[in-house]
Order: C-alpha cells, then sequence, then structure tokens
C-alpha cells in the first residue's frame, strides 16, 4: 500500500489538501483515496473528541464531530440507510479512533481515517489485503483498470457507476476494478476527485481500460493572493498562474524567463542582452511617468523583494496578480500589478536529491554589413571633396588597404560566451518537519569581450507543525551575484557604438603595441577594445532573505499569523578606466550599498462553510515596513600603479569620497473578505490603508478600497444540463491602487553635493540647490476596472480566459521642468493623468492526446493602448529625454503630449531626399537635390525646432506568446513563439554608424554607398555628401518599426526512468535552443534590445549601442533520485 | 504552548505601537534649510558649488568648447563646414536657433551660478563665523554673479532677471528685463566685490579684488558700445584699469615676458601671473577637467577634433612675428611621422597652436587636462586702459605704454602719435591678434558694430554666410527650455 502512495506524490500538495478539507464528498469511496494519506495522522492523533449523545441517529453523530473538529466525512450512497441507526456515544476527550470504533460498534459499518477524511464502508469489504472488487459482490463480468492519462499511474479508490442503476465499483490499489456486466445499452460514469469525469459505452464488453485526466483548470485548485489563498473557481479577480512544470522544459536561470510570453498581460523585454542584463516586466501597461512601472514582487510573504535575487529552479509558482480586486490588497505598491512568488517546499517521505546541469553556447545574433577599409577611405575621400575638404587618404593608401584589409572592430568586440549552470536540491521530511536546501551556481560569459554575470544561491525551507495548533516556518535565501562590465552604457562610452564609430583604417594598436589614443577619420571617443579591456566595471552584490512565521489555529477556521522578515542587501559597485580608456588620466571608485528591509505581517484569518451554503473566508492584517539604505563611495584618480584597478584606492593623487543616508516607512491596516454564495455567486471586498513616511502631515496616509463580483455558471444547473462547459464564469472589478513614484524625501528642498577644482592639485566638494521639494506630493492613484470571462470546454481539453480592463492614473506625478534661470532642474508635481486600456486573452488546448502522444498549446496575446489624457494645463507638452543621443541632438527626444501615449517620439518627419526635379524648391531652404529633406510644419523654408512633432511612440501595444508542448513517450518538444507588435524605435546605433554624427565622424555601414549621388544615384534617399545638407538623427528616417515575432525557446528533453536508484528516479537530458529565429522589419541588431534600462518607460525603445541579446544553445542534464 | 500564546499576542502588540514617531522622516545626511548656509563651512560649500555652473565639464559652463562656439561669429574663429559640428557652425554663420544647445550650456551654468550667488549674497549676513572670511564669501558670490549677468546680458540682451533664490511658482510667470538694469546689478554687484574680496587670490581659480576691478572695466567699456552706448563709461572704464595696473603687484598680475610663457600651457604650473581669474580645472575629475585645450583645437588629420581653427583671412593678415608663431601651428605631424603644412590639411584652414596642451607625456595631447581656463588677463586690462582712455581723454603715455608692451612682446614695433580714432581702432585690431580664440574678438565685434564688415572680409573657402547680417544677430535667441517653460519670455 505504502509504495503506491509514494509514487503519487504529485497530487499530494497544499492545494488539493485543502480542497479535499473544503469540499464535501458524497461520491462514491470505498477505501482510502491517493493524495489523502500524508498529513494524517498528526491530525487524527492530536484531535480530540467530546461527545455525550443517546439514541440519535448516526447522522447527527457525525454532524456534531464535523462541527468540533476539521474532519469530512465520506460514505457510499448505499449506507444511506445505515446512518439513519440510532446510536449512542458518551466520549471525553477521547481520539476519533476510539470514537469511531465505539460509535459503529455492532453496525456492519467500517471505518478508517485518512488525513482529515473518514471513510465509512460497508462491512462486506475486508481491508487486510487491499480491495478485491466492488462493494456489492458483482459477478465478475466486466474487468479493468484506471490509470493516470498523464503518468499511467494506477489510480485507486476512483468510482464507477453503471448510470441510471445504483450498480458500482471502486478500484483497488492496482487502479483494478470488476463489475457486474450491466444489461444492454450501459454506460460508465468514472469519477474521480482531481480528475475529469468520463462517460464510457461499455455495452458487450468484457475488459475495459480507462484512462483519466486530470482535471487541473477546473477543480478546486487553489490559488494564492495577496495575504491568502482561495479557490480558482470562487476567484473574482484577474489573476495567471504560472506553475513550475510550465517553464521546467526550458533551462531558465532568471524568474523573467519563465514569466515571458507565458502570462497573459505581462509584457517581459530583455532590453540589455547582457548575461545579468536589464529586463523590463510590465504588467497592464506603464502607469507613472516618473516611478517605478515594474511589478511588485512578493517572495513567501516579502513584498518589495529582487526578482534577480530568486532561483528560478527554488519556485513552486508564481502568480500574476493584474486587476485592482487582486492588488488593491497592496495599496500604494499595488498599481504596477503583483508577482507573488512561492517556493518549494519538501515534501514528507525519504529524501529526495535533484541535480541539474547545464552548459551553453552564445553568440550575437547578428551583425551590421560594414564597409572594409579600402571601401571606407574611398567613401571619406568622396566625401571630403563634396564638401570642399582635401583627401584624407592617397590611391597609395587605398591600394595598401585593398591589399592588407583593416580592422574589423566588429570582429574584435564579439565573442563566443560559455554558460556553466549547476543546481543541487536536497529535500526530504518527517510526519513533523519537511526541509528544503537548494544551491544553485552560474557563470555567464557575455558576448561582448570581458563581461559576464557570475551567480552563488543557497535556498532552505523549513516547515514544521509544532503541534496540532501551532506551525512554524523559516525560509533562508542567501544570494552572491557580480556582473562583470554588462551595464548598460549607452552612447559613446559604449564598445559597441565605438566599434561602429571607429574607421576601418585605423589599428587597433600603435607602434609600440598598445591601444591606438585616437582615430583621425572615424570616432572622437575612445578605442572600443581599450573600452573593453582598459576599463572594468564590476557590481558585486550579496543578499540574504530570511522569513519566518507563526500559525495559530485557535479553532477551526481562524488562524493568527505572524510573519517578520528581514532582508538585507549589500552591493559595491568597483570602477577602474586606465590610461587608454581615460586619455592617461587613470582613475577607479568603489561605491558600497547597504539596504535594509525589515518587515512585520501580523494576519488573521477567517475561512468557514455556513450551512454549505455561505462561503466566507476573511482576513485582516496589519504590516509594517521599514527601509534603510546607507551609500559610501571613494574615488581616486591620478593612479600611480594603474594596474591595481579598484583595489588600492589609496595609491591615487586625487580623491573624493561620499555618502548618504535613506530611510523610508510603510505601516498598513488591510482586510478583505470573500464570499460565496452555493459557489455561484461570488463577492470580494478589501481595503487597505497606507501610512508613509514619505509625504507631509495631511498626505501621509491614503485608502486604497476594491471590490469585485463573479457568477460562476458551471455551478447553475441550466449549465450543466447542457454539458458543454466545464468551466464557465463571469467576473468584473473594481479598485484604486496606488504607485511607488515618489522616493523619500522629494518634499524636502535638499542641497546636492558638487565637486569643483580651484587648482591642479585639489577637488573640493560643495553644496548646492537641488530640485525644489513640493510640500504636497502625494500618491498617484490608479483605478482600474476589469471584467472577464472564463470557460472551458470540451472537458477542459480547451479552456480560454479573457479581460477587458481600463487604468485610469490620476494625480499622476510629473517632473515639471525648471527653466534654467530658476536653478534649472524639476518640481515633481501631481499633476496630470494617464490612461491605460487594454484586454487580454489566452487559450490553451491539447489538440492531441493519445496514449503516446500528446501536444499541448497555450496562446495568449494582450494588448494595451496607453494614453496622456491630461497635464493638468501646465503646457501643451512636456519634454523628457534620456540623453542617449546627446551627441545627435539638442532637443528632447520624448515627448508627454495629451492624447498620445507616454513618451511619444519627437523629432522631424523626414520626407527622403530633395530629388533633382524638386532643386528649386529645394533652394529655397538654402539646400541642393540629394540633401535631407524634412517637412517644414510652419512653412517658413527653415528647418528648425518649430518643426518638429510627434513621430512614433516607443511603448509596445501588443505582446503575444504561443508555447507548445508535444510529448512522444519519453520524449518532449517544446517550441516557444515570442512576439511584440505597435512599437517603433528610434534606431541611433544605425543612424550614427551611416550619417556620422555627433562624435562620429564618417559612416561606417556599407549602406552609404547606396546614397543619392549627383548624376549617379538620384532615386536613393539616403542624403548626398554635400556642403548645405543636414542630416538628423532625430526623426522619421531612423524611425523603424520595432515589430517582431521571436523562436525564444525550442528544446527537446528525453527523459530516462532509472529503477535501479528508486521508483522516482529519472535521469533527463534536454537540448534548448534560445532566440534561434527572429523575423523583423527592425534594421538594428536587436528589435527587443534598447540603450535604457527598466527604470523607465518613457524611453523604452531607443537603440544606441543597446547590448543585443544573444543566440544560445544550452545542453542540460538533470538527474532525480 | 503558553509561552507560544504569550509570545504571539506581545510581538503583534508591539508592532503596532509609536506610529507617529515611526512614519517621520528620517532627515539624516541631508543638507537644508537655514543650517545649510548657517555656519561658515556650509557658506563657504555653497560658494563652491556657486562656481560649479561655470565649471561643469560638457554639461554647462566654460570647461569645454561652448564658449567658443557663442563666439564664432567673430572674424578669428570658424569651424567645419558639415558633419558633426552643425550646431558650432550655427554661430559661425549666424544662424543660431533656440535648440541650440551650446547656448544652453552657457545659459543655464550661468544662472546656477546666480541661484547660488544669490542664496549667499541673501543669507550671509547671518552666518556665523570669522567676519572676514565670511566677508570673502560673499565677494566671490557677487563677482560670480556679476561675471555671469555679464556673460548673459552680452550674450543673450534682455534676460529674467533674479536676485534670490527661493523658488516659487511665480516665477514661471515673469518677464524679460532690458541690458540697463542688468548692468546696474553688474555694476554695483562689483563694486561691492572689490570692497570685499581680498588681494592675493585664495586659490587659483577664484577672484581678488584685482579681479572684481578688472572685470569690471570690462563692464564699463562694454557699455560704452553697443547696445547700451553710455559714452561716459569709457572714462570710468580707464581709471578702474588703471587701479589694476597701478596696483598690479599687490594683486600679483603681470605681463609675462614672452607670449610663448603665456601659452606654455603646462598642466603642473596651476596657471601664470598673466591670469587675471581663471576657471580651475582638475582632469582628476569628469566634471572639472578643461576640455578647451588639446584636441579641440586640433585638426582631425592628427587626431583632432576640429571644433574650431581659424579663418584663413585672419591667419592670413595676421602680423608675423613671436606671437603668431605660438598662435598658430605651422606643420602638424600624422602619427605615421608625415608633416603637413596647414593647406594640405583635410580642412585646409590653420589652427590654434596656444590652445596645445605642453607635451610631457604620451598622453598629454588630448582632450582632458587640469590648465586652468583663462576668462581674462593682465593683457586684457592693459588694453581696456588703453581703448578706455582713446575713447575718454585720449590716449596718454600710459596708454601708449601698455599697447606698446603688448606689440613688443608680439615682435611687433611700437605704436605712436596717433589720433584717438586710430589709437581706438590700432587697439581693438590689438586685442583682435593678441587674444584669437580666447572668446574676445566677437564681443568687440559686437560693441563697436564691427559684426558685419567684419565678416564681410571672408576667403571663398568659409562656410557661407547664408542671410544678410544684422543687429539680431549681435544676441541669440533665449534657449527652447526658457521660452517652453515661460511663454512669457517669448
Amino acid at each position: 500500500m505504502k509504495k503506491s502512495f509514494t509514487k503519487a506524490t504529485a497530487f499530494d500538495n497544499q492545494f488539493l489538501r485543502k480542497a479535499l478539507i473544503m469540499t464535501k464528498i458524497y461520491i462514491l469511496i470505498l477505501f482510502c483515496s491517493i493524495y489523502t494519506v500524508k498529513a494524517s495522522d498528526t491530525y487524527a492523533q492530536n484531535v480530540r473528541v467530546n461527545l455525550e449523545l443517546n439514541n440519535v441517529s448516526l447522522n447527527k453523530v457525525i454532524k456534531a464531530i464535523k462541527e468540533q473538529t476539521e474532519f469530512e466525512f465520506a460514505y457510499d450512497a448505499n449506507l444511506d440507510q445505515l446512518i439513519l441507526n440510532k446510536v449512542s456515544i458518551n466520549a471525553k476527550n477521547e481520539k476519533i479512533d476510539n470514537v469511531l470504533a465505539n460509535v459503529l460498534k455492532g453496525t456492519n459499518i467500517n471505518f478508517r481515517v485518512i488525513d482529515r477524511i473518514i471513510l465509512l464502508s460497508s462491512n462486506v469489504i475486508k481491508e487486510t489485503s487491499g480491495i478485491q472488487n466492488g462493494m456489492l459482490l458483482q459477478p465478475q463480468n466486466l474487468t479493468g483498470t484506471v490509470t493516470d492519462a498523464q503518468t499511467r499511474e494506477p489510480l485507486i479508490g476512483v468510482t464507477l457507476i453503471v448510470e441510471g442503476t445504483t450498480q458500482g465499483a471502486v478500484t483497488d490499489v492496482n487502479g483494478k476494478f470488476t463489475l457486474k456486466q450491466p444489461s444492454s445499452n450501459a454506460t460508465l460514469k468514472v469519477s474521480f476527485m482531481g480528475y475529469l469525469t468520463q462517460i464510457i459505452n461499455i455495452t458487450g464488453q468484457s475488459r475495459i481500460d480507462i484512462r483519466l485526466n486530470p482535471d487541473v483548470k477546473n477543480l478546486d485548485e487553489v490559488v494564492i493572493v495577496g495575504y491568502g489563498t482561495v479557490k480558482k473557481s470562487d476567484l473574482t479577480g484577474s489573476v495567471t498562474s504560472i506553475s513550475n512544470d510550465k517553464f521546467a522544459q526550458q533551462n531558465v536561470s532568471r524568474i523573467d524567463q519563465a514569466l515571458q510570453g507565458r502570462a497573459t498581460g505581462v509584457q517581459v523585454t530583455n532590453v540589455g542582452g547582457a548575461p545579468g542584463g536589464e529586463v523590463r516586466i510590465r504588467i497592464r501597461g506603464a502607469n507613472s511617468a516618473l516611478g517605478s512601472n515594474d511589478p511588485l514582487y512578493v517572495v513567501d510573504g516579502f513584498v518589495g523583494a529582487d526578482f534577480t535575487l530568486v532561483n528560478p529552479n527554488d519556485i513552486e509558482s508564481l502568480q500574476v496578480l493584474k486587476d485592482a480586486a487582486s492588488t488593491a490588497i497592496y495599496g500604494s505598491r499595488g498599481s504596477n500589478g503583483v508577482i507573488i512568488v512561492t517556493t518549494k517546499k519538501g515534501k514528507k517521505g525519504s529524501v529526495q536529491f535533484d541535480y541539474q546541469g547545464q552548459i551553453g553556447v552564445s553568440n550575437v545574433i547578428g551583425k551590421f554589413n560594414l564597409l572594409n577599409a579600402a571601401d571606407f577611405a574611398q567613401v571619406v575621400n568622396e566625401k571630403n571633396a563634396a564638401i570642399g575638404l582635401g583627401a584624407a587618404f592617397t590611391p597609395a593608401n587605398i591600394a595598401g588597404f585593398k591589399e592588407k584589409g583593416g580592422t574589423d572592430w566588429q570582429n574584435e568586440v564579439y565573442q563566443t560566451a560559455i554558460t556553466n549552470q549547476h543546481q543541487l536540491t536536497i529535500s526530504g521530511g518527517t510526519e513533523k518537519t519537511t526541509f528544503l536546501v537548494s544551491g544553485n551556481y552560474l557563470k555567464q560569459d557575455g558576448i561582448i569581450k570581458n563581461s559576464g554575470f557570475d551567480r552563488y544561491m543557497l535556498r532552505s525551507n523549513l516547515n514544521t507543525q509544532l503541534n496540532d495548533k501551532f506551525s512554524f516556518r523559516f525560509n533562508l535565501t542567501g544570494t552572491s551575484l557580480v556582473n562583470s562590465n554588462n551595464q548598460i552604457q549607452s552612447g559613446t562610452g559604449n564598445p559597441l557604438v565605438q566599434a561602429l564609430a571607429w574607421a576601418p583604417t585605423t589599428p587597433i594598436y600603435d607602434a609600440n603595441g598598445n591601444y591606438t589614443l585616437n582615430d583621425p577619420v572615424g570616432s572622437l571617443k575612445t578605442n572600443p577594445l581599450a573600452l573593453i579591456f582598459d576599463r572594468d566595471l564590476r557590481v558585486v552584490r550579496s543578499s540574504a532573505n530570511i522569513v519566518g512565521g507563526l500559525r495559530y489555529e485557535f479553532i477551526k477556521g481562524l488562524a493568527l499569523d505572524i510573519q517578520y522578515a528581514v532582508d538585507y542587501r549589500t552591493q559595491q559597485t568597483k570602477t577602474f578606466n586606465g590610461n587608454y580608456a581615460t586619455n592617461f588620466s587613470p582613475n577607479a571608485s568603489i561605491a558600497s550599498l547597504q539596504q535594509v528591509t525589515l518587515q512585520g505581517t501580523n494576519s488573521l484569518s477567517f475561512n468557514r462553510i455556513i450551512n454549505e451554503v455561505h462561503s466566507i473566508n476573511a482576513v485582516a492584517v496589519f504590516e509594517t515596513q521599514q527601509y534603510t539604505a546607507n551609500s559610501f563611495n571613494g574615488n581616486s584618480a591620478g593612479l600611480k600603479f594603474p594596474e591595481l584597478k579598484y583595489d588600492n584606492l589609496g595609491q591615487g593623487t586625487t580623491f573624493t569620497v561620499g555618502s548618504d543616508f535613506s530611510k523610508w516607512t510603510l505601516m498598513s491596516f488591510l482586510g478583505r473578505v470573500n464570499y460565496a454564495f452555493r459557489e455561484k455567486y461570488l463577492l470580494s471586498v478589501s481595503i487597505r490603508r497606507d501610512g508613509s513616511s514619505k509625504f507631509q502631515s495631511n498626505n501621509k496616509y491614503s485608502t486604497f478600497p476594491a471590490g469585485s463580483i463573479g457568477w460562476n455558471l458551471t455551478k447553475e444547473d441550466f449549465i450543466k444540463n447542457l454539458d458543454v462547459f466545464s468551466n464557465l464564469k463571469l467576473r468584473a472589478s473594481w479598485g484604486w491602487t496606488g504607485s511607488q513614484a515618489i522616493q523619500p524625501y522629494a518634499t524636502q528642498s535638499t542641497y546636492s553635493s558638487i565637486i569643483m577644482a580651484f587648482n591642479n592639485n585639489n577637488l573640493t566638494s560643495g553644496t548646492r540647490l537641488g530640485n525644489p521639494g513640493n510640500p504636497d506630493l502625494k500618491w498617484e492613484t490608479t483605478e482600474q476596472k476589469d471584467i472577464g470571462a472564463e470557460i472551458g470546454l470540451l472537458k477542459g481539453r480547451l479552456t480560454g480566459e479573457f479581460d477587458y480592463f481600463i487604468k485610469e492614473t490620476s494625480d499622476l506625478l510629473l517632473n515639471r521642468p525648471l527653466p534654467s534661470y530658476a536653478g534649472g532642474g524639476t518640481y515633481a508635481s501631481n499633476i496630470g493623468k494617464i490612461e491605460n486600456k487594454g484586454w487580454e486573452l489566452s487559450i490553451g488546448g491539447t489538440p492531441l492526446n493519445s496514449k503516446n502522444f500528446k501536444w499541448k498549446s497555450d496562446f495568449n496575446i494582450s494588448n494595451v493602448n496607453n494614453k496622456v489624457v491630461s497635464l493638468g494645463n501646465i503646457a501643451d507638452r512636456i519634454f523628457t529625454g534620456s540623453n542617449v543621443g546627446a551627441a545627435f541632438s539638442t532637443q528632447s527626444e520624448f515627448v508627454y503630449q495629451p492624447g498620445k501615449p507616454l513618451g511619444s517620439y519627437w523629432g522631424l518627419k523626414y520626407l527622403g531626399t530633395w530629388k533633382p526635379n524638386e532643386a528649386a524648391e529645394a533652394a529655397k531652404f538654402g539646400m541642393v537635390s540629394g540633401d535631407a529633406r524634412y517637412e517644414d510644419l510652419d512653412h517658413n523654408h527653415v528647418i528648425n525646432t518649430s518643426d518638429y512633432q510627434i513621430i512614433g511612440s516607443g511603448i509596445p501595444k501588443t505582446t503575444a506568446g504561443w508555447n507548445n508542448t508535444l510529448t512522444f513517450k519519453n520524449l518532449t518538444f517544446n517550441i516557444f513563439f515570442q512576439g511584440v507588435f505597435g512599437v517603433d524605435k528610434l534606431d541611433y546605433t544605425r543612424a550614427a554608424a551611416l550619417i556620422a554624427m555627433g562624435d562620429n565622424r564618417q559612416a561606417t555601414l556599407v549602406d552609404i554607398k547606396d546614397r543619392y549621388i549627383p548624376g549617379v544615384n538620384e532615386t536613393s534617399n539616403i542624403p548626398a555628401f554635400s556642403k548645405t545638407n543636414q542630416t538628423k538623427a532625430q526623426s522619421t528616417m531612423f524611425m523603424e518599426n520595432g515589430n517582431f515575432v521571436r523562436l525564444k525557446n525550442l528544446s527537446l528533453a528525453y527523459n530516462i526512468p532509472l529503477p535501479a536508484l528508486g521508483n522516482s528516479a529519472s535521469l533527463r537530458i534536454s537540448l534548448n535552443a534560445t532566440n534561434l529565429l527572429t523575423f523583423t522589419k527592425y534594421k538594428g541588431l536587436d528589435p527587443e534590445a534598447s540603450s535604457v534600462g527598466n527604470g523607465t518607460d518613457l524611453n523604452q525603445s531607443i537603440d544606441y549601442g543597446a547590448y543585443p541579446n544573444s543566440k544560445t544553445y544550452t545542453l542540460g542534464i538533470n538527474i532525480t533520485f | 504552548m503558553k509561552k507560544l500564546i504569550i509570545f504571539l499576542f506581545f510581538s503583534t502588540l508591539l508592532v503596532g505601537t509609536g506610529c507617529q514617531r515611526f512614519l517621520q522622516e528620517d532627515l539624516r545626511g541631508k543638507v537644508l534649510g537655514d543650517a545649510a548656509l548657517s555656519t561658515q563651512a556650509g557658506l563657504e560649500s555653497a560658494l563652491t558649488g556657486t562656481y560649479k555652473g561655470l565649471g561643469n565639464t560638457w554639461a554647462t559652463g566654460f570647461l569645454h568648447a561652448t564658449s567658443i562656439a557663442a563666439t564664432m561669429g567673430g572674424d578669428d574663429v570658424t569651424t567645419l563646414p558639415g558633419g558633426n559640428k552643425a550646431e558650432l557652425k550655427e554661430f559661425d554663420t549666424f544662424t543660431v536657433t533656440a535648440g541650440n544647445g551650446r547656448t544652453g550650456n552657457l545659459y543655464s551654468g550661468c544662472y546656477k551660478t546666480i541661484q547660488s550667488a544669490n542664496n549667499i549674497i541673501n543669507n550671509y549676513k547671518t552666518t556665523v563665523g570669522v567676519a572676514a572670511t565670511i566677508n570673502i564669501i560673499a565677494g566671490e558670490a557677487y563677482f560670480l554673479r556679476a561675471l555671469s549677468y555679464y556673460w548673459l546680458v552680452r550674450l543673450y540682451g534682455s534676460i529674467p532677471l533674479l536676485t534670490s533664490a527661493e523658488f516659487s511658482l511665480d516665477l514661471l510667470n515673469i518677464k524679460r528685463t532690458e541690458p540697463t538694469k542688468i548692468y546696474a546689478l553688474i555694476e554695483s554687484d562689483l563694486l561691492l566685490a572689490e570692497q570685499m574680496l581680498p588681494n592675493t587670490k585664495r586659490d587659483v581659480g577664484r577672484p581678488n579684488i584685482g579681479s572684481a576691478k578688472a572685470l569690471l572695466a570690462d563692464v564699463y567699456l562694454t557699455e560704452g558700445g553697443w547696445p547700451m552706448k553710455d559714452q561716459s563709461k569709457y572714462a570710468l572704464a580707464a581709471t578702474k584699469a588703471k587701479e589694476v595696473i597701478d596696483n598690479h603687484s599687490t594683486y600679483g598680475f603681470q605681463l609675462l615676458s614672452t607670449f610663448a610663457a603665456v601659452f606654455v600651457n603646462d598642466p603642473t604650473l596651476n596657471g601664470t601671473a598673466e591670469d587675471v581669474f581663471v576657471i580651475g580645472a582638475n582632469k582628476a575629475n569628469g566634471t572639472t577637467l578643461d576640455a578647451n585645450y588639446g584636441w579641440s583645437a586640433m585638426p582631425g588629420d592628427i587626431g583632432g577634433w576640429d571644433d574650431f581653427f581659424s579663418e584663413i583671412n585672419f591667419f592670413k593678415d595676421f602680423p608675423a612675428g613671436a606671437r603668431k608663431d605660438k598662435t598658430f601651428a605651422v606643420t602638424y605631424t600624422k602619427s605615421n611621422g608625415t608633416v603637413l603644412t596647414w593647406q594640405q590639411l583635410v580642412t585646409g584652414h590653420p589652427y590654434y597652436q596656444k590652445f596645445w596642451i605642453k607635451q610631457d607625456d604620451p598622453g598629454a595631447q588630448n582632450y582632458s587636462s587640469s590648465l586652468p581656463f583663462p576668462m581674462m588677463r593682465y593683457a586684457h586690462v592693459l588694453t581696456i586702459y588703453a581703448e578706455a582712455m582713446a575713447r575718454s581723454g585720449g590716449p596718454d603715455a600710459l596708454a601708449y605704454t601698455c599697447i606698446n608692451s603688448i606689440r613688443t612682446r608680439a615682435g611687433l614695433t611700437s605704436l605712436s602719435g596717433l589720433s584717438p580714432a586710430d589709437f581706438a581702432a590700432a587697439v581693438v585690431q590689438e586685442r583682435a591678434w593678441e587674444f584669437a580664440g580666447e572668446r574676445t574678438r566677437w564681443f568687440d565685434l559686437v560693441r563697436l558694430e564691427m559684426v558685419e564688415v567684419a565678416n564681410s572680409h571672408r576667403d571663398p573657402a568659409e562656410n557661407a554666410i547664408p542671410n544678410p547680417i544684422t543687429k539680431a544677430n549681435y544676441t541669440f535667441p533665449l534657449p527652447l527650455s526658457e521660452v517652453l517653460a515661460n511663454p512669457n519670455l517669448k
């Protein structure tokens, strides 16, 4: 027996245990069901019953026991009469076993206690050697087995009823059953908890093997929501759940990879292709212009966790809370959506070892097509001649380049990168205590030379049941990360930009073997290889996250939970810039940051079903959080021993130091009530009141209410009778949330620190007025409305979910730009309004499901339309800029303007080149044919600032994901596409290399050969070389369609059972390919990468030397025993 | 069991107490409010911050090629016809737009300095400390405010006038103030500064009495010309310049014996005795390095940036001698050893050798140095006296001494016996050569309304000026950011 139970661990999880307890079971069960075994004895051993009843029906006794305890009773319908028998009982503080033995003495009823379920059965069955046949001894005419369609494990205790009769059977420990062959045209109803019910025609059959499909969607799956759990069927909010099996096929190393394309309504963009690079995650768009639009991460109850510090291999499930009904419980931090991460726990039973190892190879996904040295020299001479300058290269020079070639800077910059990952997990547990300890090591080289990422992680999760009322949990995670030279360096300090700027005619090294210090023809800036090797930027982060909790259950359904968490993070940023990277002014620095967050959460929860129709689930919480940060930095310039880098700062000639302190506190009261009537009509109401240290007097406290309703049509008879829907639910929600847009001290006018030089020996620190503080600041408030529908068809083989939402953020915080004469800078004010409207659709299906072959397909698509509604009448538009293209343009590249998306592009409309027949018109602009032509909005024949307009939007409108898993016996094939649509990218990388502006002096792209050449090529829209021409980078010429569809993942895994090591032992070998194919019109390297980090949404799609994503092949091995 | 329950309730109560205190903002480590300027150290720190507006490399102020850009309308400097120098070229061809970032760099830096100076000037009287030092601090603040307004009024004409550092939203509606009032403030600030400053500069990059007087003399000279044309100021200019000349040894100013010594450009020297006022620089920090010397003034052929170089006719008309030899590079040596003449350079223009960095180590010749950036040198004072005298009482012996000491050093013959008008014209011409590329010529052309004439004498190879130059080109449009934030400034 025991053996069978351990095999079934997959279903022995907390969700189903709870589900079982919460649901009454009236179906025919003769014997134990497999997933009830584990936690059983503890409860039964500890709980005591007091009963004094004389001559009452057995039914009444059952009721009395149920009221005192958490036990549920399950019994066969044929016992209906028996339980009306009169019995007597007098029990004082007795164990359930004794009570039942006494009560049932003399009846024909047997009992068995499994966890919190008491099974009553007819005495006819002997349990000694398992069950041989059904409860009513039938002539053995029809036999068969019932197995799990996926695992092929026998299912024990499955109910089989011949429809329209009282005949039935229950499967035994081997999943076998025997049934008297019924008369003609009989159908058999096969049902089992957690599986889809099947109706089978058994006419004339004597043997039948039945495979049951797990009913993942429809049954009482439990979803983790903020500060509690709720049955999936009772859920009225919009929540996407991702369990770890969804991404187990892909060798993921960070949470974003698990979310990408799999969670509807969640946009995941790898803006930095570097290992450990930045990723932008957005749930239902961007609501804040100033603040972070990152979702709030809650890891095992710790609010505000850093997702990069969580090992995805440790994750049990991810829940994405999207609508206000779900997120308002997080109040002032809920408006960007919430991602709840639950980590794995150990399971009772023998110790399990799990090892995963991966090795990967990465290469850049594409390169620019650059001029060779001879062509480049030729083009430079052509340009010089055209604008009246002398030749830069002699014919002899050019001949030399033709013969010997030049420098391919792109080749010099990139490398083939190797990745290693190892993970070992040890888990197990005794009756009372379970544990899981995992260690992970990741070493990832970057595709740009000398860049990489190292990560060490250790997790320990401990759970223990102190007694029947107290339980205790303790999770500890330690992480150490090292980012080496992989931060996004936008602009001219970036080796990728310089690789396109440096002339192919310039050698890497000078005559002395040192990096060539300057490029006489191409770039004004530093040698790309000096930027790679003569610089070092290392960010070392360490963190410890400790969560401890104690839970006390007063009476059934009423529990107090106290949890404390400490999150400790340190970060050390070390920089070094050597002689060749600084023109012989070597410097180094170390900046340290220590952040400590303390959290206390006290929650009181109440769960009860009253009179079997009213289900109430309520929670009240008091929570405090306190964050403190201390930073320190030391800079040393004029290093006497540059080779010592940042490790001996004292050996410099000029020093500066700095330090800072920052703190905020948050105190919250919150509560929620979920109510369900007959599981049909659902209502949920929540409220949170947050007090924050960031605001002054009247604005310190804010209240965030939310409410939602749902109608579970599946529970209505008229839907049930249709027998079409396995799930059909309508829901609607409304609520307010806040955002984390405001940093501490924003209401204060503080001085900023500066460094000034009064001579060549010293630096002097000083202060000057910073941005004026606005004492009236308050939270931005986002009101969100959502309506949704869930549907399940074909017995759950086809499921769908649709949501439509409107998010309106008012009191939008904007940095109002101040004129320079008033001291410049900005004045943060709650003045604007922004709107995100959109819809989400997910469809899941199992198109093929046969014994050996299964195809599971999940598709999701979401659409968000972002719009600035108002700027509070302070201006027609407000400019904002990343300064990414500082050398290209003096105008902000981005603008907020009512009616347009947040951070729309600002620029000139490029109309192509002036053509030969337009020479007269061109002359009015002082131009000639072949020069760049721009739309002259005010028709004054001058192209200036008044001709700028909105030329695009960098916020993607539509994202989609399509994930397919095909299983053939032990082979699993995964293919996963990701798509992003409705986005424009401003491609400064290409602009710099094509039109040579700013710090680039010459074109390096091959495309320049196709330019307009008078008399030769007069159709080209690449402007000619001319004295009068002025090409602008900030124009539609470099505004490109950023839509793409990407084959994000392709993997093949083979599972080999290893019976020698135990039944659950297995070996999995997988081969993975990431970013294999990209379909896009984008002319840059990577439509997904951008030069601006995840901190802002305004500038999100600008590309000026963005670190491109790589094509990666990974070989993985996974051993479990 | 009981212990656990007690612990549980105790801990629940614990976190619930002290709400008000818990939500108090903790201002540790912040400099703010009255405390910032209440002590002498705080005031000194704020003074350091006042300088920053004028010296924030690449961002604001004078330490990079923004000030040379602004003066490109002079006949002494020009820039590339195409490519990446479009913004500089706008100044050279009199097509400056509000969106030109170079004007923004100077403009915002000057106003940031004015804001900080206002803060000191309005608060130093209540600062606790050594009165003499506090006085000097305030004197430097007056000097910096005057210097900043002086640059602004010359570049933009009517500008916003602010004498308070306090921010209020009302500031977003103010209007421009005409130059007369701006000059009045500049004069009164400098008169105060010369009362408060010491004889000896506290550091290389700070002013002394002589600096204030010299700047005031320059201001008076400018007021005598366009747009104020207040002839009475010339006498004041002469008087003020003479005060400097008479006390030059007290202030530590002298005319160096050779022109080459003035532009030795040795970063280890901390400037020379000819400096009247410099903005300090130190390449140990990216925001304090001086990027005006080196590559900015060198041709691309030898690794330079071609930011600015000499107009061809200016070079041709420049009288030969020791000064010309130092001012311009005659030959240019490429990295492969090839030697080029200026005609053989890609741009075909002569370059200003006087802004090249002294070559001691392989890295010296680049864009960053610790050379202090001179805003005025003693030679300016001498020419101010000479010109102001010529335009007021007529050139006296001292005026001739002043101009001839400069000519002699340049390797030119002495002047004598000129009419006041001819003498004045000779001084103006001398200033063009002596201060070639030193952000002086443009302002001389403007105040004497010679911009049109000077630019009529251009070599055909220079950047073409598309439209006739008018008085509207004598000042630049306010930066776009200003007009957007405050439409009243239009």
